[in-house]
């Protein structure tokens, strides 16, 4: 690997080039990476919904032609200029946030929304210098959240490498970089269930099934699925939930049948569908005097979340989470770990596998709604 | 006071016959406690605007003659049967709200939210039997809140009274019965400021000031005051109150205005008016990844909290608390000797003193905005 140190790197990328059409593998330019930056080869990457959300840019303009992905695992190719902490061969996750280590949030030790390196959908070039370091002939192709995964090569900002444990399979670890930690993480760190609580986690695709898994690591002894769809009750039960609820099966509203399923109401609930009705019921179902709700599903623009002030003087607690409130680079390295010693499980997540060539098929895949995560092997 | 034990006591209250209308004083009978309740001798009560409402009734069903009043202090006179934690000649503050000890809420760490005697302004008899304890020629006299300490006498459970430090002054002390304890329990048990944190106090009344107390205790580098009121501004200094925002002085949302103040927000808000646009505004103000909103004042039976997903899933915390979170019976007789232990400052908090002949004055002063705290003293 070294000989491609400080050399333009030609390689496949699956390239976007207009909006809800098939990617097309194409042989890109990768220039070596800037100050800061590090270049990686990636091995492993997964499709996540809101690459898909991007790619069909519906609601918001998106740049193309783009380079999507952003849940990954490969290895350091090379280092720009300025970076100490990563090193050719490093094993890491490459994620679509940072952390500088230096803004007030990456030395709040509550907060990840890293003041320069936070999540930005918008932006399509690196921050050094505000150009991409993709290009087909000369013309440039755009970054997406500063990952772009869907590349043999792609360089991302020193801030938003995790160094993970080199003996842990990249192949499984990938989907760790995004939905799986999000949800586990919306649990463990936000809602913090005790052990023997009661936990309701909206929205059964793989970000709730983060959640649940995190309710079982704590020890919750009730875990409630709520999903508008009856054919993911039975996968569901593998992430640790005991009881289902379709609200399309009542007439009242759904957080009125979970309180009366828990005597008031649940001790936690995790909100993993981003539709604002499911998070205000999510909210309300959360028993009064200790109940604590955590958003996790992101909203269309135009959302409103509403809730009578006596839900909140009742003392619930209402919370939101961003990336399950994990500091990429401080703490993803112990949810691998998590993994490594058998605690967290990886595997149930991952239905599918397509080679590189085939990276289409995964968007199929997710827009039948069918299956959990699908793992594209570069 | 052992000779009364067990006999109607013929006292005087201060009662309410109809809404918004002086009290009269006059002499009511008040039967003895029953099984778990407690009968107390009134020594200094305050009013609170919570007496204020429901004496005005105008939001909601008015049930007179009613006896008013819950924020007090006094001494056991007897005690009913199956009462064994409390007896005759205790310092106690009778409480609003109640903790009975077995239920779930009771139960909880969190929770103050006792299931039996959780606070209900609709009832006005006592629980065990249904029926007042309080009469005048033999007609019932509304219970209120389960205190009704404008009274020289009153009944109550035994789960709402919190027996406190006997050296402490009853008069300083009556005030934390309600109140100054839901404003410092918002700060100390919900918010927790964390040493040299920034904190924003939307309204500057005795719940908001005793915020700012609370703030101060925990250490806070800045204490923003938020008041349309700037007359409040100067007596809110004594309660550590820093800086000072007149939502009226600007022509954006106040939550801007604040998060301009501290680099993107503060780090914990204390909400202290009860009106649901200034809660949103208590919310919008913190700083994202960190910040904690409060809410603490009670809105009316219409109002509707709404906010931008997007304001919580940037990891800002709303939460709501009630009496401050404190359990009566467990935790108020702390929040006394935080007062003993001269950590706590309460006679800021008193701005007037009456005789109990001279209660209406009270409601006089709070109609008009003046004052913080009004001390009536049952014995003249």
């Amino acid at each position: 690997m070294s000989s491609t140190v400080g050399k333009v790197i030609k390689c496949k990328a699956a390239v976007a080039w207009e909006a809800g059409k098939p990617l097309v593998i194409e042989e890109v330019e990768v220039a070596p990476p800037q100050k800061k930056e590090v270049r990686l080869k990636i091995l492993f990457t997964s499709l996540c919904h809101t690459d898909l959300y991007f790619w069909e840019a519906k609601a918001q303009d998106s740049v193309f032609p783009r380079i999507l992905g952003h849940e990954a695992a490969g290895i350091v190719e090379s280092v720009g200029e300025g970076v100490t902490e990563l090193a050719p061969g490093d094993h890491v996750l490459p994620v679509f946030t940072g952390e500088c280590k230096e803004c007030a949030h990456c030395k709040s030790e509550e907060s990840n929304m890293c003041s320069l390196l936070r999540i930005n959908t918008d932006r399509g070039v690196m921050i050094n210098d505000g150009k991409t370091r993709f290009s087909i002939k000369g013309k440039p192709v755009y970054h997406f959240v500063g990952t772009s995964t869907f590349s043999e090569y792609t360089v991302v900002h020193v801030g938003c490498v995790a160094k993970i444990n080199p003996l842990a399979p990249l192949d499984k670890v990938c989907v760790l970089s995004c939905g799986i930690s999000t949800g586990l993480g919306a649990t463990l760190n936000v809602a913090k269930p005790t052990k023997g609580s009661s936990v309701a986690i909206f929205g059964l695709g793989a970000v709730g099934l983060g959640a649940a898994e995190g309710a079982r690591l704590a020890g919750a002894s009730r875990v409630i699925g709520v999903d508008l769809n009856p054919s993911r009750f039975e996968e569901a039960k593998k992430f640790g939930v005991t009881e289902f609820v379709n609200p399309k099966d009542h007439k009242k509203p759904v957080q009125e049948v979970i309180a009366e399923m828990t005597d008031g109401g649940v001790d936690r609930s995790v909100e993993c569908t981003g539709n604002v009705s499911a998070m205000i019921s999510a909210f309300e179902c959360v028993h009064d005097g200790w109940g604590v709700a955590v958003l996790v599903g992101v909203p269309h623009k135009d959302a409103e979340f509403k809730t009578h002030p006596m839900n909140l003087l009742n003392e619930r607690t209402l919370k939101g989470t961003f990336f399950g409130n994990y500091k990429p680079r401080s703490d993803l390295p112990s949810v691998v770990e998590m993994y490594m010693n058998k605690e967290l499980e990886v595997e149930k997540f991952i239905t599918h596998e397509v080679p590189f060539h085939e990276i289409n098929k995964a968007f199929e895949l997710m827009q039948k709604g069918e299956g959990l995560r699908c793992v594209i092997r570069m | 006071m052992s000779n009364t034990a067990g006999l109607v006591i013929p006292c005087k209250a201060a009662v309410s016959w109809e809404a918004g209308k002086p009290l009269v004083i006059q002499q009511v009978e008040v039967a003895p406690p029953q099984a778990m309740e407690v009968r107390v001798k009134i020594k200094y009560t305050s009013l609170c605007h919570t007496d204020l409402y429901f004496w005005e009734a105008k939001g909601q069903t008015p049930l007179f003659p009613r006896i008013f009043g819950h924020e007090a202090a006094g001494i056991i006179e007897s005690v009913g049967e199956g009462v064994s934690d409390l007896q005759v000649g205790d310092h106690v503050l009778p409480v609003f709200t109640g903790e009975c000890g077995d239920c779930a809420h009771c139960k909880s760490q969190e929770s103050n939210m006792c299931d039996l005697l959780r606070i209900n302004t609709d009832r006005g008899v006592m629980l065990s039997d249904g029926k007042s304890r309080f009469s005048i020629n033999g007609n019932p006299i509304n219970h209120f809140l389960g205190t009704s300490t404008f009274s020289e006498y009153t009944v109550v459970h035994s789960g709402c009274l919190a027996k406190v430090n006997p050296l402490a002054p009853l008069d300083k002390i009556c005030i934390l019965s309600c109140g100054v304890s839901t404003g410092l329990g918002a700060t100390l048990n919900v918010a927790k400021p964390k040493k040299g944190s920034s904190v924003a106090i939307f309204g500057l009344g005795a719940v908001g000031l005793a915020a700012a107390e609370g703030a101060r205790i925990a250490g806070a580098s800045r204490i923003i005051g938020i008041d349309l009121s700037p007359k409040r501004f100067d007596e809110a200094k004594k309660f550590g109150v820093t800086e000072f925002v007149n939502p009226k002085e600007h022509d954006r949302p106040v939550q801007q205005v604040i998060a301009e103040m501290t680099n993107g927000g503060v780090d914990r808000s204390v909400e202290c008016t009860g009106n649901v646009n200034v809660m949103v505004s208590a919310f919008e103000c913190v700083h994202d990844g960190w910040g904690v909103a409060v809410l603490v004042g009670v809105p009316n039976k219409d109002a509707v909290f709404m906010t931008k997903p997007i304001n919580l899933l940037n990891e800002r915390t709303l939460k709501g608390t009630f009496f401050g979170n404190y359990k009566p019976r467990t935790d108020l007789p702390s929040v006394v000797d935080m007062y003993m232990n001269k950590k706590l400052e309460l006679d800021k908090f008193i701005t007037h003193r009456l005789s109990f002949s001279e209660i209406n004055k009270a409601f006089e002063y709070m109609v008009k905005g003046e004052g913080l705290r009004c001390i009536i003293s049952m014995e003249d």
